[in-house]
């Protein structure tokens, strides 16, 4: 039986070597592009997807370890680009090169859906993971902010 | 509305020879294809002192189409600087265009069609504002022209507004799409007037990046991000020491993995952008590529420079400028000076090698083809692309298409193509496209870095503690090492900061210690600010210290005893931002034990930045807790671009001031990922406060301004809530 995996809610055969990290599956073999390379070795979190929801880190993510679950990814996050995170991502201002952006979101995205109401300290312990050498955290604190406002008026 | 439209095409009318050769042609323009109005844009080549050539340059296309919708291309590169924003919207303002009928395009490498498209030094803006603006006024008034004809009334008695040419007598009103074509049939005005400061419907305000919104749904497209059909992907491996070569590589574990398709040896390329030579693996996808690389057995002949080591080197470097070094540049009589002072005061300030680190390491598709060579790069320079692959593939440079992507973060890294003239290599001998993206171990050992560098300043004073007398010695390998690997330490020019440095100081004496090259160096953001604002900003605090003085005191004496009237715009502007930063900063007040307020200025790429970092040291570490930047860069174009890269500038001078330096030993370079060259995270981050200072002089530069004030700001602060002088970038173990 041929091994499958869901990608924003589209099924796909595994057709690669199953020892290759998520990422490479995403971005060379399909097309989803907006996950992006920065370091391979789960440090920098540009490669931050969603495996059943939560934030993870698709470049030392085999695929033989996500077999049968369901991805999502920036292309995915939302249907017309309207999650709060990316609305909040919009209003301040937030990207510059945008390159490690798409992490940023989904990290704050699977944070957010958990931890309604966070502190300060909490955004940046969650957030600490995804490097931004533009320079934009202010403005990630603030959208995320933002973000969670909303998300807590949608409740 | 537009009162100087009219008289404007008066004179233009009234000019007897539109086509008389023997005048500078500044404007083109032609009809679309499709219908509709181009205009193009003369630039000259360098606005300032080099100018290299005064002929025609067309560049900047407007591109008007009859259904109204407005393509601007913009030929200098992104990279998050927002120039893809700022400049089109200031062609936008003066055209009087709906920005929501804009759209920007990165125009391919064509220097002829944008003019010089290098993009560094913080000079776009200076170069390109106003020439950008004059197209977007002429462009403007060649759309009242149409509309004037059409309605079979004068200029005078119509004025464009937002899209439309409205009619004075009747308020009739035209699009700007129904009169693209007859408005490319007008002629061109020659020198447009330009719109007041309080005309302004974009220049100054707030604007979103134009590309924002396919950001967040991840579709802005980046170097590595082209699909081709039948495209390769290679990972590489480079000799680690700059000068080695190649003596053996066991390619049979590599060719055995699954999905490798070639191993092709690449030799360096001894030109200032080529490759440092390397072993290149081609594969169906790049992670494949990169494992097949991990296996290759590669036996370096490590060369000349397989001995350095940056902890011997820095040392040497100290005792480099501690001891007289050859002379750059002496005025006054700077002798005289220290035999008869009350009192002198000296310091050694060091620094250590940065590497880029964008966040998107090095990247690029090349497709070789015999008719053809194509390119999408991310990139600084896209001409410089084609003339080192026309060079290598022995192609015409202008035949080599270049499609300038989105760069995901430069910084200066981006400006040398060696990464894509191996991408190149590799096409080249597959016959296929090929996309090559670094490693990220690849890209920070492979890097042109920021020089290590040392400096040590000798102050004769006065009885009042005035400084009547300066010596600056530095020693660093120059960027000029890249061109001329003879060159043996900076050469002379490399220091006239310190010679034209605001302070003044009629005796003065600078002097360039030895520092050769062991490495490839390239422009860091800020450059060699970072050192000269580090050196300066820290020893004023000394001073200030010495004196017993505040430094915001002891600045504004420096600056003051600088008589020259040549400099007295520079004096002025420099202690402009300097109050403003430490007036927002509360900057005298009393602080909490443990904390501490520094402050620093400096100017630099023709912009003025000051900043006072507020910190609060203890037996953890230091947190900076606020920090406030005062810039004046002229009149501004985008408030929010120009917020943003302050805040940019401080997370970046956070790093390299407390986090990052590059080290070397064995000739290679030891650090590999982000976790031994630790950038700054966002749990540092302080709280950032930006105040723009208005000006209605020349536009300047933002995109390095910002970086040099941050480091002495924040070695002063710690200084000042600790007592602890920190003189050497980084500031390791820094705690109460």
């Amino acid at each position: 039986m041929s091994k499958t995996i869901t990608i924003n809610s589209k099924k796909y055969e595994i057709d690669v070597p199953e020892d290759m990290p998520l990422l490479w599956f995403l971005r060379d073999r399909l097309e989803y592009t907006g996950t992006k390379f920065g370091c391979g070795m789960g440090l920098c979190g540009a490669c931050t997807v969603h495996v059943d929801g939560q934030a993870t880190r698709s470049c030392v993510m085999p695929i033989s370890a996500v077999i049968g679950k369901s991805i999502t990814t920036i292309e995915g996050l939302s249907e017309d680009g309207d999650h709060p995170v990316q609305k909040a991502w919009l209003e301040n201002n937030v990207p510059q090169c945008g390159y490690c952006q798409a992490g940023q979101i989904m990290n704050a995205a699977s944070f957010l859906a958990t931890n309604k109401n966070p502190t300060d300290e909490e955004i940046e312990a969650a957030m600490t993971g995804n490097i931004c050498r533009c320079g934009t955290y202010q403005r990630i604190k603030k959208a995320i902010k933002s973000a969670a406002y909303e998300l807590a008026k949608e409740v | 509305m537009d009162t100087n439209v009219a008289a404007e095409l008066a004179k233009y009318e009234n000019n007897s020879a539109p086509n008389n050769k023997s005048r500078r042609s500044f404007l083109k323009a032609s009809t679309l294809a499709t219908g509709g109005l181009a205009l193009g844009l003369h630039v000259p080549s360098f606005a300032s002192t080099n100018v290299e050539n005064s002929d025609f340059n067309p560049s900047g296309f407007i591109h008007l189409f009859e259904n109204g919708d407005l393509v601007l291309y913009c030929g200098r590169c992104e990279m998050g600087q927002g120039i893809s924003t700022a400049l089109p919207a200031a062609v936008a303002d003066e055209m009087e265009a709906d920005w929501s009928r804009v759209k920007v395009k990165q125009g391919e490498a064509d220097e002829e069609k944008y003019g010089p498209q290098a993009t560094g030094g913080s000079r776009s803006i200076n170069v390109m504002y106003i020439p950008m603006r004059e197209a977007g006024a002429a462009a403007k008034m060649m759309l009242v022209a149409a509309a004037a004809k059409v309605w079979n009334t004068s200029a005078e008695n119509c004025y464009a507004e937002n899209h439309f040419v409205i009619n004075k007598s009747n308020q009739q009103k035209l699009s700007y799409g129904e009169l693209a074509t007859l408005a490319a049939k007008q002629p061109v005005p020659e020198k447009p007037a330009l719109k007041s400061k309080d005309q302004f419907r974009y220049i100054g305000k707030a604007l979103d990046r134009h590309d924002q919104g396919m950001v967040v749904v991840g579709e802005r497209q980046y170097g590595v991000d082209t699909k081709l059909p039948g495209m390769k992907y290679a990972a590489i491996k480079h000799c680690p020491v700059l000068g080695g070569k190649l003596k053996s590589v066991d390619k049979q574990a590599a060719m055995q993995v699954p999905g490798v398709v070639d191993v092709i040896e690449i030799p360096r390329l001894e030109v200032p952008y080529g490759s440092v030579g390397g072993v290149a693996v081609v594969a169906d996808n790049s992670w494949t590529a990169q494992q097949a690389a991990n296996k290759l057995q590669i036996d370096w002949d490590l060369g000349p420079n397989q001995n350095y080591d940056t902890k011997i080197y820095k040392a040497n470097l100290v005792k480099n400028v501690e001891k007289p070094a050859q002379v750059a540049f002496e005025r006054g009589d700077l002798k005289q000076a220290f035999d008869s002072a009350a009192s002198t005061l000296s310091a050694t300030y060091t620094g250590g090698h940065l590497c880029h680190a964008p966040m998107e390491p090095n990247a690029s598709v090349v497709w070789v083809r015999d008719d053809k060579v194509e390119v999408w790069a991310s990139t600084q320079a896209p001409k410089s692309i084609q003339d080192v692959l026309g060079a290598y593939l022995e192609r015409d440079p202008k035949e080599i298409v270049v499609h300038v992507m989105m760069a995901g973060g430069a910084f200066g890294r981006k400006f040398k193509c060696d990464y894509v003239q191996e991408a190149a290599a590799i096409s080249n001998k597959i016959k296929a496209p090929v996309q090559l993206i670094w490693t990220r171990e690849e890209d920070m050992r492979t890097g042109y870095y920021h020089s290590n560098n040392a400096q040590h300043i000798e102050a004769a004073l006065d009885e009042e503690g005035n400084v009547t007398g300066w010596l600056h010695r530095a020693a660093f390998m120059p960027i000029a090492s890249l061109f001329n690997p003879a060159v043996d330490r900076a050469p002379p020019n490399n220091l006239d900061v310190i010679k034209d440095h605001p302070f003044g100081f009629a005796n003065l004496r600078s002097e360039t210690g030895e520092a050769p090259a062991h490495t490839r160096i390239g422009w860091y953001r800020a450059v060699y600010a970072i050192f000269w604002g580090f050196a300066y900003g820290v020893f004023a605090d000394e001073l200030a210290h010495k004196t017993s003085k505040d430094t915001l005191t002891v600045l504004n004496n420096l600056y003051d005893s600088n008589k020259n009237p040549e400099q007295e715009e520079q004096v002025r502007r420099s202690k402009g931002v300097l109050a403003l930063a430490a007036e927002k900063a509360g900057y005298g007040k009393k602080l909490p034990k443990n904390e501490g307020i520094g402050i620093a200025v400096h100017y630099s790429f023709e912009t003025y930045v000051a900043m006072a970092v507020h910190v609060k040291v203890d037996e953890n570490g230091v947190e900076v807790k606020n920090v406030d930047c005062a810039i004046d860069c002229g009149l501004v174009l985008n408030r929010d671009g120009a917020t943003a890269q302050m805040e940019g500038a401080v997370v970046m001078g956070m790093s390299l001031s407390l986090h990052t330096e590059i080290n070397f030993e064995n000739g290679a370079v030891v650090n590999s990922n982000f976790h031994d060259y630790p950038v700054m995270r966002i749990n540092e981050m302080p709280n950032v406060r930006v105040h723009i200072t208005d000006s209605d002089e020349r536009s300047t530069g933002l995109g390095e301004p910002g970086v040099a004030p941050f480091a002495p700001a924040l070695s002063n602060a710690i200084f000042a809530a600790t007592g602890k002088r920190y003189r050497d970038l980084p500031m390791k173990g820094v705690t109460a």
